[in-house]
């Protein structure tokens, strides 16, 4: 597969956010725009009591993910009602956590000086 | 992998593909490709930032991403995404050179830009909030363009979004000659599913 052209970081970026975050699925994309900013580590509806197999879920692939358990995912998939919910649960915090790496690093980048530019 | 679903393809065109790439291929077919496979209207995003970002036009060479990658891996302590990455990246750098930058890239025989790229995307993964200014301004002053820097930070974040996923759906690990023949496989055919 070739593909040797320049890559827009920012549009490619935007474009997973935009699929991502708000467009159309098996869950809401206003449980899926939480989930996202769960897993970034900001404060998010039910944040606070973490009781929402969701948040619960969200902050652990955001922190740990290597530490995910079965019972973590199962309870999502219940709560979903399909696999593909809960796939698109994980996907979402998964794409939230690195999009608030992508910015941030973005941010570090454009505020630097390039020498060599 | 917790999602029965993933494994066995959400479709009779994806199962049957699923089934003859592991026959042709004589193994089987990887979670991360299962994955790509899967609910494609939703995930389709990520695959194609994924394939400019690994193969598209850089300065990073294919290897350097791949080890990138697999840096990003290690970090975030994702055995699939360490074998997967560190396979691909020896079939285009020297393996005592990954070997070594994945035990300890700041002693690496590797270049001064890659090592500082290295000390860059490292507090990306651990400490996101945590970058500055000054920690790009450090990458410039190795020598490498805002644009290389740019394509890197791409690179690290994608498999800050993969290792996730990776874990959270607890892919199964291959063999290390099963690695080695998907890497074959990805650096043939790339990241693109769709």
């Amino acid at each position: 597969m070739k593909s040797r052209l320049k890559p827009d970081h920012r549009a490619l970026a935007e474009s997973l956010r935009m699929r991502t975050l708000e467009g159309p699925g098996e869950t809401e994309p206003a449980l899926r725009k939480a989930v996202a900013a769960c897993a970034a580590g900001e404060d998010g509806p039910g944040d606070a009591t973490g009781q929402s197999p969701y948040y619960a879920l969200a902050r652990q692939i955001g922190e740990a993910a290597f530490r995910t358990t079965d019972a973590q995912v199962a309870e999502v998939v219940e709560a979903t009602g399909s696999e593909k919910g809960g796939f698109e649960i994980i996907l979402t915090a998964a794409v939230g956590a690195g999009l608030v790496r992508w910015q941030c690093g973005l941010r570090a980048v454009e505020g630097a000086t390039d020498a060599s530019a | 992998m917790r999602l029965p679903e993933v494994e066995r393809g959400d479709s009779f065109g994806s199962r049957l593909l699923i089934r003859l790439i592991s026959t042709v291929s004589g193994m089987r077919l990887p979670d991360a490709a299962r994955v790509a496979f899967y609910h494609k209207k939703f995930g389709g995003e990520l695959s194609s930032w994924t394939q400019a970002a690994m193969r598209g036009s850089s300065s990073w060479t294919i290897g350097e991403r791949e080890l990138m990658a697999a840096m990003v891996a290690r970090w975030n302590s994702c055995n699939f995404c360490i074998g997967a990455h560190r396979a691909i990246a020896m079939k285009q750098l020297p393996d005592a050179t990954v070997e070594a930058t994945l035990k300890d890239y700041r002693a690496a025989p590797i270049g001064s830009g890659l090592q500082a790229t290295l000390v860059f995307l490292e507090k990306l993964t651990l400490h996101p909030r945590e970058l500055t200014s000054e920690d790009a301004q450090a990458v410039f002053q190795a020598g490498v363009s805002r644009d290389a820097l740019t394509d890197a930070v791409a690179v690290a974040s994608i498999f800050n979004m993969i290792t996730r996923y990776a874990d959270a759906l607890d892919f199964a690990i291959p063999s290390t000659q099963e690695f080695d023949r998907a890497g074959d496989m990805l650096l043939k055919r790339g990241y693109a599913s769709r």
